[in-house]
């Protein structure tokens, strides 16, 4: 138990550094936002890591790997990889305007209602944001409870009450802070479960006898449980079926790769080209993350043939470190955990938070005279008033962690889906067509999934893109200051002055309450 | 089993082939503002 207590000692004041330091450099609501636009590579690599592994990850996937065997792999590790791969798709345009918007509903903003003093399109996306990141913050703080309660024997229920006291110091530090800890998030994370891997490798002999076990063993997932086929957890389709795991693939892949916080991810980078290469290089990190998750998660079933009952498959990880690892292995590797909670959680909250007061209050305010210094104040209450109600809706979970994970991104995917590559790659995307996809989109996919369809994020992407393509070429072509930030290196003057006012720099609102036809400035030397 | 890894293993290669293939747009493009640096991967 000292072990454990002084790693999260030396864990929390770090912590509480890093976010004073962030408090000092916070200057401007686009610094807290998205760091003023100039994030370096390795601090990028680090919090896109720290974001992608989150509880889902580091308990969620060793659950589904203990449960469902190797297929897990197909569903999440590679469905995620496979989103991370598509991610800079997005970085190579979105990152492109000389001003990039500040979040992912500014951007939609920007090129689907430009000329809109309250961009109502904004508010819808930026609801939908606030329910999927509410349900992204509230399974860390699961997640969160479930390491901390079985650590300390403290009820889970009065753990996750102990998150308040980490988000507090990571959240309110806006982008630098919740960058500078996901880095130190990141370093931990990787040590953790290294370390872990190594104490399950050695507990269970090796990997030969992991294989033997899991092509031999047909013990219940949990006590008393059916028992598992022989070879099932070896097989490439696991305890799915075919079906199930090709919609858990293509959510986990599709719709990460169109969520609004790698959106906005790739809005921070100083350049498109960081934006790329901070994703090419957190694939090469990330491996060395889910190899050892994979062996953790395979080897428990040779170690604890079945979980006791009334936990879930969700508990394998702290339960299997517990009780195989050396306490200070068993420390580092838990409190990598928490880091994966808190990482994601800030992160996440710093999403919800700017959605809520950035693209929800002030849109539908648009008039009211607020300095920055109280705008940075209040975005602050916002983000601990939604990590408290994250609290309280964690006291009884109702999914497992990586099924959460997966029923947001494809609820995502089905809404953002063409709003984010069409409109950055075809120029004929309109607000009309922006509005059928997320309309679409979200109400097909939640009315699919209520009816269990198997692949509802196939289901609602179809019908999303139908009512697309009918409701952009049935409605006028977009002005030319919707999409030339995307599609050329310089932009006309009138674009600019769109930009300059959705981001309230303070100009003339009277100046270009009307979209131009043709862009105005062709200019092509100044690069 | 070998089918569950070869799967992660060609998300893995697309992940950099397609990455790199973005920075060379990038760099055949020539616009410094984007990262163009005359070098692949700088």
């Amino acid at each position: 138990m000292t072990w454990y207590i002084a790693v999260f000692g030396f864990y929390m004041v770090f912590l509480i550094w890093s976010c004073l330091q962030s408090l000092k450099n916070v200057e401007s609501m686009s610094d807290f936002t998205t760091g003023g636009h100039r994030m370096g590579l390795w601090i990028g690599v680090g919090t896109s890591v720290a974001t992608w592994v989150s509880v889902a990850s580091v308990m969620g996937v060793p659950g589904y790997l203990y449960s469902s065997g190797v297929a897990a792999v197909i569903g999440w590790v590679a469905g995620w990889f496979f989103g991370t791969a598509l991610i800079p798709l997005v970085a190579y345009k979105v990152r492109r305007p000389k001003t990039p918007a500040r979040t992912f509903p500014e951007y939609v903003q920007m090129r689907y209602e430009p000329f809109k003093k309250s961009s109502h399109l904004r508010t819808l996306v930026a609801a939908l944001m606030l329910i999927g990141y509410f349900v992204f913050t509230h399974l860390q703080v699961v997640g969160f409870g479930i390491v901390f309660s079985t650590i300390t024997g403290i009820d889970y229920k009065i753990a996750i009450f102990v998150f308040l006291l980490f988000l507090l110091f990571t959240s309110i530090g806006g982008f630098w802070s919740v960058a500078v800890t996901d880095t130190v998030n990141t370093v931990l994370i990787v040590l953790g479960v290294v370390l872990g891997a190594g104490a399950v490798l050695a507990a269970t002999g090796g990997l030969e006898n992991i294989y033997h076990t899991l092509s031999t063993t047909t013990s219940p997932t949990i006590e008393g449980g059916e028992s598992l086929s022989s070879g099932v957890l070896l097989s490439p389709v696991g305890t799915f079926g075919l079906g199930a795991l090709f919609s858990i693939f293509i959510s986990n892949s599709m719709g990460a790769a169109v969520s609004p916080h790698w959106v906005t991810r790739m809005l921070a980078p100083k350049s498109v080209k960081v934006a790329i290469m901070q994703m090419v290089l957190s694939v090469v990190v990330l491996i060395a993350i889910f190899l050892p998750l994979i062996v953790i998660g395979l080897g428990a079933k040779t170690l604890i043939p079945s979980i006791p009952a009334g936990q879930t498959t969700d508990y394998i990880m702290p339960i299997v470190i517990m009780e195989y690892a050396h306490p200070l292995v068993g420390a580092l590797t838990l409190v990598a955990l928490c880091a994966a909670a808190v990482s994601t959680a800030n992160s996440m909250l710093l999403h919800c938070g700017t959605s809520l007061y950035n693209d929800i209050y002030k849109n539908i305010f648009p008039d009211k005279k607020i300095s920055e210094n109280t705008e940075r104040k209040q975005l602050r209450y916002c983000i601990f008033a939604l990590g408290i109600l994250a609290v309280i809706s964690a006291i009884n979970p109702p999914v497992l962690l990586a099924m959460g994970f997966t029923y947001v991104y494809g609820g995502f995917g089905a809404a953002f889906f063409f709003v984010v590559y069409l409109g950055l790659y075809w120029k004929r995307m309109n607000r009309l067509g922006a509005y059928a996809n997320i309309v679409l989109g979200s109400i097909v996919y939640v009315a699919a999934k209520v009816m269990g369809a198997t692949n509802p994020f196939i289901i609602a992407l179809a019908v999303a893109f139908v009512g697309v393509i009918i409701a952009v070429f049935a409605t006028k072509k977009p002005p030319v200051e919707a999409y030339e930030p995307y599609f050329e290196v310089d932009i006309s003057p009138s674009t600019k002055k769109v930009i300059a006012r959705i981001q309230n720099s303070g100009m003339d609102q009277e100046d270009y309450s009307k979209p131009t036809a043709v862009g105005e400035f062709q200019n092509r030397t100044n690069r | 089993m070998i089918v569950a890894f070869s799967i992660w293993l060609f998300t893995i290669l697309f992940s950099i082939g397609f990455g790199t293939y973005l920075c060379y747009r990038i760099e055949k493009s020539g616009v410094k503002r984007w990262g163009a640096s005359g070098k692949l991967f700088k």
